[in-house]
């Protein structure tokens, strides 16, 4: 019999569920997805969703992509999944109905992947789980009022966050306590 | 050091196998068909426990296995999982089953008639020893003729052949539909059924507790015979809150309705044995059903599922009262699988528990029974 | 997305073996778990051509994650070269070309059962632990819906009593493997059955663990750095199975976990029981050239954290015969 391989478009998925891995493993250590800026998102997209799982994005171009999936188009307080390729004053009023989960279900909890540039902006200090010692990175193009929403969630409720800046991503789970200068 | 000498690794592994085969003899497509054609209710039983629909693959299993049950329906499972979902099917409605075998126990006659069907319910179990002999078809039972009261019945065991299926008129009311028009059941609901896409599926999202109706009843259509047998024959032989009545058992084949993707035209993919068991309890004011539907002809487990489910929320404690004992324990890979795990070597964890237990003794203390 | 992406030769088998709904059910599954350590995530859990109970949850992670350029080593109670483990190793490497290692420093990825390797695992090494049964609440809550209740609330009270009755008892602890734990000060945990001579490896581990229980449905992880702590009272401690006085026949060390070897007549030898890591001393005794890793414990017994474990309360002499 013959050893399966994967076609190109499962070897790109599979390298990207490799650094979302490692994201939400490590915090704040950037890691490398084989596509860059909306690419990137497209293919985050491709990565988890199907006709099993929904999502929504206010972006009306990634929203035809995502529907190629077979995932459902859902309402932002239903969707398991939210991407926003850049977040502003009226995607962060969606953002906020986004599931926190339960406590007999927290892995109801959203996963948000919001695009950011990294190297410039504020300070974020991450520390908590998969974080050695804490690490700093600056993020920019993201609203301050997000750290906010976030903090809302009492563990083990909350979003578990993947900041995509072109072809890099970084992992903020909800157990990451963040600092931000 | 006997797990130490049987590391042979992958070679032992080979070996085995290869021991495996020559003891069953060879493996070909004759043989394959000929468990299809002679061991259809075998078939079937590999094929509800396996929740998958396929005469050939099943028989193929059975073969490949041995005729060992568990290892058949694992095989069947198993290759289900590297199938991706193409799309749902309706929902069968009952009058819509074409109709082989349809018995009622609560009712001397119902609408539509008592319909036997093809059963060995009411023959002699003598062993046909003529046959070793040689004796041939020649031993059958005689087709029956003339005025016999039965004639009707046999027209619908001559339906046990699929291809005279679709002679048959598929419309044989439902039992409980009489009762519920007599206000004896609590009326079906206005609502048309729900899309089959939403409902919950559990080979999709595991079972948790208290479960949705859909699972119960999944879970019931791919229990394990035995075990369902076993649970639900406890209840029956007096553990049992509820005397049930066998409402109605059905047996017949089912078109496999989907929807064309793009026309939205329905069309028959196919079509699948069924059986189905509903049973009535008298117990309260108004009466209640318990239910269970599998691929395939298998009467006793869908007697024994349809009783278990009537019985299953009981806030008794006996075990085939509680959902989550009877549904757990009646799964039939997951059962079989872990039974057999306790070959593998425990080594370690044994090597464990006995620093425990030493270190207990060590200092004079009580002696742990378990654990 | 162009042809050439969805075009491929025909094989009997997707890559991985699980189709790509299971394979994206499983991802999704898995980055929650990471995002909430000891929590148990429930998935669909694909019936695998293996029998149920035989490392299925554990298949189905490594399947998940696996790709062309890992390296994978496959041990069962810590021996690679078991029947059990040969067979789940040339299963994965069948259907998805990985690379297979009996290093422990060599591999990527590392499915296991019942244990943990000797030498420490790293950043980016993956431990993936087969689990029977994933509910530490067991034995004190059969009932699997209350016992998810008690979880969401953090009432652990009754673990607490059971463990305090076992004090009352017999005097000590007498959990043997699967020792609970609790992760992240949150979720207590079944570290699956592990010797509790590995519980405290999970603890600021540098490496990701992922454990799966494929009959029961469940999977969970502990991130790398993530406080797990054994169940214990301020004034009485979890302790390791005592290896103190355990030299191995093979190769002459101590202080590493040790499989006990009846001989006839009475009496045990004892050898350790990570194979690759004593295949490693053997050859390395011999005089080849071999790269052995820093192990979890030192020639002495410490653990490499210090302060993590307790002083165990009575240690025979060094060089004497444990129990036997």
């Amino acid at each position: 019999m013959l050893t399966p391989v994967m076609s190109p478009g499962e070897a790109a998925q599979h390298a990207a569920f490799t650094a979302l891995l490692w994201a939400l493993s490590y915090p704040g250590r950037p890691q490398s997805l084989p596509a860059g800026a909306q690419a990137a998102f497209r293919l985050i997209g491709a990565t988890l969703l199907d006709l099993e799982t929904g999502y929504f994005t206010p972006d009306p171009p990634l929203a035809a992509a995502l529907a190629a999936t077979g995932g459902r188009a859902l309402p932002p307080h239903q969707a398991p999944y939210h991407f926003y390729p850049s977040l502003d004053a009226a995607g962060l009023d969606l953002l906020a109905t986004a599931p926190l989960g339960t406590y007999s279900d927290p892995d109801r909890g959203a996963t948000i992947v919001i695009g950011c540039q990294l190297g410039a902006g504020p300070a974020l200090t991450f520390s908590g789980p998969g974080v050695r010692i804490p690490l700093t990175l600056r993020a920019a193009g993201l609203p301050p009022a997000l750290w906010a929403l976030r903090n809302r969630a009492v563990y083990p409720l909350g979003w578990d966050l993947l900041l995509v800046a072109g072809d890099q991503v970084v992992g903020l789970p909800r157990t990451t306590r963040l600092e931000v200068a | 050091m006997a797990y130490v000498a049987a590391r042979g690794g992958e070679a032992a592994i080979q070996y085995a196998e290869q021991l495996h085969q020559a003891l069953n003899g060879p493996l070909t497509a004759e043989r394959v068909q000929l468990i299809a054609q002679l061991l259809p209710y075998l078939v079937d039983r590999v094929m509800g426990e396996g929740s998958l629909y396929a005469p050939e693959l099943a028989a193929l299993a059975l073969a490949q296995t041995g005729g060992d049950l568990y290892e058949a329906v694992l095989l069947l499972r198993a290759y289900r999982s590297t199938q991706p979902r193409l799309a749902y099917a309706e929902p069968v409605a009952q009058d819509q089953i074409y109709t082989v075998r349809r018995i009622s126990a609560a009712f001397k006659a119902i609408p539509g008639g008592q319909i036997l069907g093809p059963t060995l319910d009411y023959s002699h179990r003598l062993l046909r020893l003529d046959l070793l002999d040689g004796a041939g078809a020649a031993g059958r039972v005689q087709p029956v003729t003339g005025s016999d009261q039965r004639v009707a019945d046999t027209e619908h065991a001559a339906a046990a052949d699929p291809a005279q299926a679709t002679a048959l008129d598929p419309s044989l009311p439902a039992v409980a539909d009489w009762q519920r028009a007599m206000g004896l059941l609590e009326p079906l609901p206005d609502t048309p059924p729900p899309d089959p896409a939403t409902l919950p599926d559990l080979t999709r999202e595991p079972l948790s507790f208290p479960a949705p109706r859909a699972h119960r009843l999944q879970s019931l259509a791919r229990a394990d015979t035995g075990g369902t047998l076993a649970l639900g024959y406890a209840s029956m032989r007096g553990y049992g809150l509820v005397h049930p009545t066998v409402n109605e058992l059905r047996l017949g084949y089912a078109d496999v309705v989907l929807r064309h993707p793009i026309t939205g035209a329905s069309f028959s993919a196919g079509r699948v044995r069924v059986s189905q068991c509903e049973v009535v309890d008298t117990q309260v004011s108004s009466l209640r059903l318990g239910y269970t539907a599998t691929l395939g002809w298998n009467e006793v487990k869908v007697i024994a599922g349809a009783m278990l489910d009537l019985e299953m929320d009981a806030p008794t404690p006996h075990p085939a009262h509680r959902e989550e004992f009877v549904l757990y324990h009646t799964e039939a890979v997951e059962a079989s699988g872990f039974c057999i795990h306790y070959k593998l070597p425990h080594y370690v964890t044994f090597q464990s528990g006995l620093d425990a237990l030493r270190g207990v003794r060590d200092q004079g203390g009580e002696v742990p029974g378990d654990r | 997305m162009s042809l050439a992406d969805l075009a491929h030769p025909r094989y009997d088998y997707s890559y991985g073996f699980l189709d790509e709904h299971a394979r994206r059910e499983l991802r999704r599954r898995i980055l929650k778990a990471i995002a909430i350590p000891g929590y148990q995530v429930p998935y669909a859990s694909r019936e695998l051509p293996i029998a149920r109970g035989w490392g299925t949850g554990g298949l189905q992670a490594t399947l998940s994650v696996a790709g062309p350029h890992d390296t994978i080593k496959v041990i069962d109670q810590g021996a690679d070269d078991s029947v059990n483990a040969a067979n789940l190793r040339r299963f994965i490497a069948r259907m998805t070309g990985v690379a297979t290692t009996t290093d422990t420093t060599l591999a990527t990825i590392i499915q296991s059962r019942h244990r943990v390797p000797e030498e420490r695992l790293r950043e980016r090494q993956l431990l993936v632990l087969q689990v029977p049964d994933p509910e530490p609440l067991r034995h004190v809550q059969p009932d699997s819906s209350k016992a998810r209740e008690m979880h969401a609330e953090a009432d652990y009270a009754q673990m607490w009593l059971s463990l305090y009755e076992q004090l009352v008892r017999f005097g000590r602890f007498v959990q043997g493997a699967s020792y609970p734990v609790v992760v992240h000060g949150r979720y207590l945990m079944s570290p699956s059955p592990i010797p509790r001579w590995d519980t405290p490896t999970l603890h600021q581990a540098a490496h990701l663990t992922i454990l799966a229980a494929g009959r029961e449905k469940r999977l969970y992880a502990v991130p790398p750095y993530t406080e797990v702590r054994p169940i214990e009272f301020d004034d009485v401690f979890f302790q390791v199975e005592r290896m103190a006085g355990r030299v191995c026949a093979v190769s002459g060390a101590r202080h590493k976990f040790m499989d006990e070897l009846p001989v006839a007549g009475g009496g045990s030898l004892f050898r350790i029981s990570d194979t690759g890591y004593l295949e490693k001393l053997v050859r390395a005794a011999r005089g080849e050239p071999v790269t052995i890793g820093p192990t979890y414990y030192d020639a002495v017994g410490r653990f490499y954290q210090p302060g993590v474990l307790h002083e165990p309360d009575a240690v025979p002499p060094e060089g004497g015969t444990g129990h036997d």
